[in-house]
């Protein structure tokens, strides 16, 4: 059961990744884009950590691909983008990715991954907290201290100073 | 002599009705018998209260209707009944038409108009089965440019995502249709799949309408998400956890209100701007951009979206009713079910009638917990609903810079304050272990 759930996300994944990459379509590439993410939600859930794929989906489908679908929707491609169609590069492309994948995956299985046997319970998302709030406390004020100074940033850049005053609330 | 049958025979009546019966037993033989053999021999049937359930098994229950409760207690206790009845899509359906109703009934009178008056006998009481009628045969027409595939499934996506989430909602101890640990995350990830659904609808229908709805739509959806979960965390925090039946039942002696009020105030009108309802209903302002992005939507692709869009308002006001006013919890004020007569039977002089299957289905499934849960859990969401349809008929529409406004800086302000109350609460003791929850 977990091997087929375990083919079909990896095909959906993989399958969406590529539409991604080769749609002629900005939006449809877009929403392959989802997919891909979403398959990798769905990985996270067959890991038991559910915790990981909700969040994956709110954030990277929620609101990432909203954003690139978004952008892509305003933009004239003719305008921004040049049609380089070279075989050669594209043959090039493919084999590198080749290449990387094929010493990825001797390196992954070169490791002992194959060799390791968990029992251990998972790991609950109040252990996480746990331990974030008491051994890990720098790292998580250092996360804090800077995600505050990008929101802060984000909010003094998309202020306006030419809108008139009056146009303005209050 | 009768005007409405001017050549009625009674001889030619009753061989019509032989003919009838006769055909009726002749598909019965020929096709019924052979379908009920095929069912005995290929189709595992379910063994229920001690007895195999056959087709032949069924005819006896034409004899004895009262032998089929054992039937009902046993579908009403799988997953199917709960998708579909009753916590799930035909419970929230059944209220969602009722708000409907309701709103534009309210509306008018609000208004002093009439509202929806001639359809039914009383106060246009079956308008709403009128309007269906007539979405469901009215044309589907498709923009001549449009992206097709696109926008044949932006509604059915829509109404598929207004049903997982009312599939999150607790309604009753126990009667949730997805009771998962993490119920609250799953609530954030669907909400975020709804602006994708409208953007794409939005953008496939080509028209510029339909276009510029989408794209307010996303801006008001995708800017008030932040405090909409910013100001469910105080919630979260004095709970400690994200399991939405465990919030409701933690809120047995006080609904978090009390406490959180301000997360309360933040989280309603983030669920106004989500819900696209006046004052935020720029995506679908009429007297601007005909009907946003709905404009190019017609026939039955309308009514999806419509049935949709009332589906994501029960789900938001039962989440509020949820998080905020104590779920299912309330004084037990349905009477104790009459056990006696299930178990002895009901005497009416000499004669006593016993029904044999109601005992162990008034013990097990409709419970009087159960009854008096859901009968609080709808009371309150219907209040809740009530709150959310009055702005409709007292607020003029903001313009969008006072919304982002509004959500950017105020909202996200407010819902930080909340936390900070939801901290201080922990740490002075208040809640939490040792206090008074």
């Amino acid at each position: 059961m977990a091997d087929a759930v375990f083919l079909a996300l990896s095909v959906i994944t993989i399958g969406s990744a590529i539409a991604a990459l080769e749609m002629r379509s900005l939006i449809y590439g877009s929403i392959a884009l989802m997919g891909t993410l979403g398959g990798i939600a769905g990985f996270f859930f067959l890991l038991d950590a559910p915790f990981v794929a909700l969040f994956q989906l709110a954030v990277y489908v929620g609101s990432i691909a909203v954003l690139i679908l978004f952008t892509v929707m305003l933009v004239k491609r003719e305008l921004i983008f040049k049609k380089i169609e070279d075989k050669r590069r594209k043959f090039a492309g493919i084999g590198l990715m080749l290449i990387i994948m094929v010493s990825l995956g001797a390196i992954f299985l070169d490791s002992g991954i194959k060799t390791i046997t968990t029992d251990e319970p998972t790991v609950n998302f109040r252990d996480i907290g746990t331990d974030f709030v008491t051994y890990y406390w720098p790292a998580l004020i250092l996360m804090g201290l800077i995600l505050a100074s990008s929101v802060t940033g984000a909010l003094v850049l998309a202020r306006r100073e030419d809108v008139e005053n009056d146009q303005r609330i209050n | 002599m009768s005007v409405i049958a001017p050549n009625f025979k009674l001889s030619k009546f009753i061989q019509s009705l032989i003919s009838d019966i006769v055909w009726a037993l002749m598909i019965m033989t020929l096709i019924g018998l052979p379908i009920i053999m095929m069912v005995l021999f290929f189709i595992p049937m379910p063994v229920i209260d001690g007895e195999l359930l056959t087709p032949f098994l069924a005819f006896t229950y034409l004899a004895d209707p009262s032998r089929l409760l054992p039937i009902v207690q046993a579908f009403m206790t799988t997953d199917m009944f709960k998708v579909m009845a009753f916590p799930g899509f035909g419970f929230a359906a059944l209220l969602a038409a009722g708000t409907i109703f309701v709103e534009r009934k309210m509306l008018a009178k609000l208004q002093l108009r009439v509202g929806p008056f001639y359809c039914g006998k009383f106060e246009g009481i079956l308008q709403l089965m009128g309007d269906g009628l007539k979405l469901i045969s009215k044309e589907i027409i498709i923009p001549a440019k449009a992206d097709k595939p696109i926008f044949w499934a932006a509604p059915v996506l829509f109404v598929a995502s207004a049903a997982a989430f009312v599939a999150l909602i607790p309604v009753a101890p126990g009667w949730v249709v997805a009771d998962v640990d993490m119920g609250l995350l799953g609530v954030f990830a669907v909400i975020g799949f709804f602006p994708i659904v409208t953007i794409l609808s939005a953008w496939s229908a080509n028209s510029k309408f339909p276009f510029i709805g989408g794209i307010r739509a996303l801006f008001q959806m995708v800017s008030f998400e932040i405090p909409l979960i910013l100001s469910l965390l105080g919630v979260v925090m004095v709970t400690g956890t994200l399991n939405l039946s465990e919030i409701a039942a933690s809120q047995s002696s006080f609904p978090w209100i009390v406490f959180l009020p301000v997360g309360a105030i933040v989280f309603f009108i983030t669920m106004l701007a989500e819900l696209e309802r006046i004052p935020f209903d720029l995506p679908e302002a009429e007297s601007e951009i005909v009907a946003g992005w709905l404009t190019e939507l017609s026939g039955m692709m309308y009514g999806l979206v419509q049935l949709g869009t009332y589906l994501k308002l029960y789900a938001f006001a039962a989440l509020f009713v949820v998080l905020f006013l104590g779920g299912w919890n309330g004084p037990m004020i349905v009477p104790p079910l009459p056990m006696e007569i299930a178990t002895h039977g009901m005497e009416m002089g000499p004669v006593t009638v016993k029904i044999s299957g109601l005992e162990p289905l008034l013990s097990q499934v409709i419970t009087q917990e159960m009854l008096n849960g859901t009968l609080w859990f709808v009371l309150k969401t219907v209040g809740v609903i009530f709150f959310i349809l009055l702005p409709r008929g007292v607020f003029p529409r903001i313009r969008v810079d006072m919304l982002l406004n509004l959500g950017w800086t105020k909202l996200i302000g407010l819902a930080f304050v909340n936390i900070f109350i939801a901290l201080g609460l922990l740490y002075a003791g208040v809640l939490g272990p040792g206090g008074l929850q």
